[in-house]
């Protein structure tokens, strides 16, 4: 097996082992306490937390951004295909024909979304202040990953280059905010549980009732 | 700022501390500074400032437990922008966490992740309240309900005085000399509270859910020892007061034997006392807790009062109180009794979970070094008024009725501002002709 494979094994298992202990930091620190005469269900709540509550109807962030949220949403996809891609590489099954086309143009995509995304931060006076030298690597790794995996997907001898961007970003993920990858379920699920139990989510009429 | 120290360091460092606490490990950790945010806030959005962007109010705290609870922040704080509680730290703070944010929770509920910003804005007001740090005149709001029990420092022969004469004009009103306000009285369905602005300030909120008592012929008190519904340590962070003022309601809720908590129209009193406080004190309540917005839809879903729409013929637009809709789940309540008690009701655009807050919340009114920046920033609620066209803007909240008496002021709105229970009084039918 090459040295490069190698890295990326072992940088897999570090990232792994980081993400499970974020995992079982927050198993650790229990479920959601509350004290308060529950208003409504959390179950409900929590589903509607990971949909409805999602939807960019629902949210500003969304609608309001319409071209950045697209932006996202590929990039995410592209972010998505690009781990399951890694994991067909690694098992030496490489697409061919129109699947592979079909899944270069969709890295393609998403790894222009992610580029656009950077140079927004980059350039946006609001964004940059927000951001930090992690907001900045964070991208540029999985955008590279993503570019990375559309190469692999075309030329052979791009592989060495492609394990060693890979064993980056997972080394690198549990540092900083990419750790959302374990995250973001959990603040799904604690906003859901909150406002669940209050009776906020999901939305509720009492016009109908009375009527 | 020059006797921060180590002790008030870890006195602030406190409050971040994460262990069986989940949700404080996961909204420190999920921010990705995506700024999508900023539009949510109505500092931003009157400002253009990027300081006022939600997610630098989350990267304040967030930025702090990184410093000190995580590999990269410990080791390479460069990396994550970890920084050290400092002087410069908490100066930042106090003006991101206090001076320019409502605690409306506007932002949580756009955040693109879910991050509870609101949760970690009152978690920073924690650690500035450990050390010491609350605004002078928030804190001085605080004490004076730690100290007199309520936060006006109303003497109690002055509140029994005020309801003794409201209770005169109340058996005027009704025509019934049997009418009357109780205090102090044991074992009545009801304890009902009140906002300390009511008796000082607006005494006729009083006299209209006295009214509204009356016409449901209700078993009911109100305490004179313990009245207060608010709780400005929800807002300063202090949760040692905070847990101290829910108890003390808590307290008289048991002593009087009342069997249902009616909190008076106070947003942020409703939330401190119905969902904060057992979470304060530990423990769950052993009595029912409701807001009188919830009462009063219940009066007139169940039948019992009646009201007449044609008794309020101007056209009435609703505020509603970000602690209510957004955090307490209060939402259509408010409008099913508008709709029985008003003929011509306009929502404001946006309303509901998504409305904009007046900027009177997270303590601003009793925060006169902000007052500025409330005002202008309530520009935007009066802009809003203003397209609906109504006559009456109704507000379930006493601090939302402060504010908006000052925009409606400041404005030059020419609108009135009524609470609920207020145009509710206005369209009752009281039977018997008594009124």
């Amino acid at each position: 097996m090459h040295w490069y494979l190698w890295l990326t094994l072992f940088s897999l298992a570090v990232c792994l082992i980081s993400c499970l202990y974020h995992f079982i930091l927050l198993l650790r620190a229990g479920k959601p306490i509350d004290f308060s005469a529950p208003a409504g269900t959390t179950g409900n709540a929590i589903r509607y937390s990971f949909s409805g509550a999602m939807s960019p109807k629902k949210k500003e962030s969304a609608y309001l951004h319409l071209p950045t949220y697209t932006a996202g949403i590929f990039y995410h996809i592209g972010t998505f295909l690009s781990i399951f891609l890694f994991f067909l590489f690694l098992f030496s099954f490489y697409p061919t024909g129109i699947i592979k086309w079909l899944l270069g143009g969709v890295l393609a995509v998403s790894s222009f979304s992610g580029l656009a995304i950077l140079i927004k931060r980059i350039l946006g006076k609001q964004l940059r202040s927000l951001s930090n030298p992690d907001d900045f690597i964070s991208n540029l790794l999985v955008t590279g990953f993503q570019v990375l995996t559309l190469l692999s997907l075309f030329l052979d001898n791009v592989r060495p280059l492609y394990y060693i961007g890979v064993s980056l970003l997972l080394l690198y993920l549990p540092l900083g905010k990419l750790k959302h990858t374990v995250y973001f379920f959990a603040a799904r699920y604690q906003l859901g549980y909150f406002y669940g139990w209050r009776g906020v989510w999901p939305p509720r009429k009492i016009n109908n009732q009375s009527e | 700022m020059s006797d921060f120290n180590g002790e008030k360091m870890k006195k602030g460092l406190d409050p971040l501390e994460v262990n069986g606490n989940s949700r404080l490990l996961t909204h420190l950790n999920s921010c990705v500074h995506c700024g999508l945010c900023a539009e949510s806030c109505v500092y931003y959005q009157v400002y253009g400032d990027e300081r006022f962007v939600p997610a630098k109010k989350v990267d304040i705290v967030a930025s702090i437990y990184r410093r000190y609870h995580t590999f990269s922040g410990k080791y390479f704080p460069w990396l994550t922008g970890a920084r050290e509680l400092n002087e410069a730290t908490i100066e930042e703070m106090v003006d991101l966490l206090y001076g320019s944010c409502t605690m409306c929770d506007r932002c949580t509920v756009h955040c693109s992740i879910g991050v509870d910003i609101g949760y970690l804005v009152r978690t920073g007001r924690t650690m500035l309240a450990n050390m010491g740090y609350v605004p002078a005149t928030l804190q001085s709001t605080v004490n004076a309900a730690m100290t007199t029990g309520n936060n006006m420092s109303i003497p109690t022969q002055e509140l029994v005085d005020t309801v003794q004469w409201l209770e005169e004009d109340l058996r005027f009103e009704v025509n019934d000399d049997n009418a009357c306000i109780p205090l102090d009285q044991n074992d009545k369905d009801i304890l009902y509270t009140l906002n300390p602005r009511e008796p000082k300030f607006f005494p006729l909120s009083i006299s209209a859910m006295a009214k509204v008592f009356y016409a449901a012929g209700e078993s009911w008190s109100l305490s004179t020892r313990m009245y207060d519904v608010t709780n400005y340590a929800y807002f300063s962070g202090n949760n040692e007061e905070a847990r101290e003022i829910a108890r003390r309601l808590h307290d008289e809720m048991e002593i009087r034997g009342a069997k249902r908590c009616v909190l008076a129209e106070c947003g942020h009193g409703s939330r401190s006392f119905r969902w904060e406080g057992p979470n304060y004190m530990g423990k769950e309540y052993p009595f029912e807790t409701l807001t009188s917005v919830e009462l009063l839809a219940e009066y007139i879903r169940i039948g019992k009062i009646k009201t007449d729409p044609e008794k309020n013929t101007e056209r009435v637009t609703l505020h509603d109180p970000c602690n209510l809709v957004r955090s307490g789940g209060i939402v259509d309540e408010q409008r099913y009794i508008l709709k029985h008690t008003v003929k011509d009701f306009v929502e404001m655009t946006p309303h509901g979970t998504d409305n904009l807050c007046c900027g009177g919340g997270g303590g601003q009114l009793s925060m006169s070094e902000y007052n500025e920046r409330r005002m202008k920033i309530g520009g935007l609620k009066a802009e809003q008024i203003r397209k609906t066209g109504a006559k009456i803007v109704v507000t379930p909240c006493h601090n939302c009725v402060d504010q908006l008496i000052q925009i409606n002021a400041a404005y030059k709105l020419g609108v009135q501002i009524k609470t609920l229970a207020e145009v509710v009084a206005d369209a009752l039918i009281l039977e018997n002709n008594k009124q």
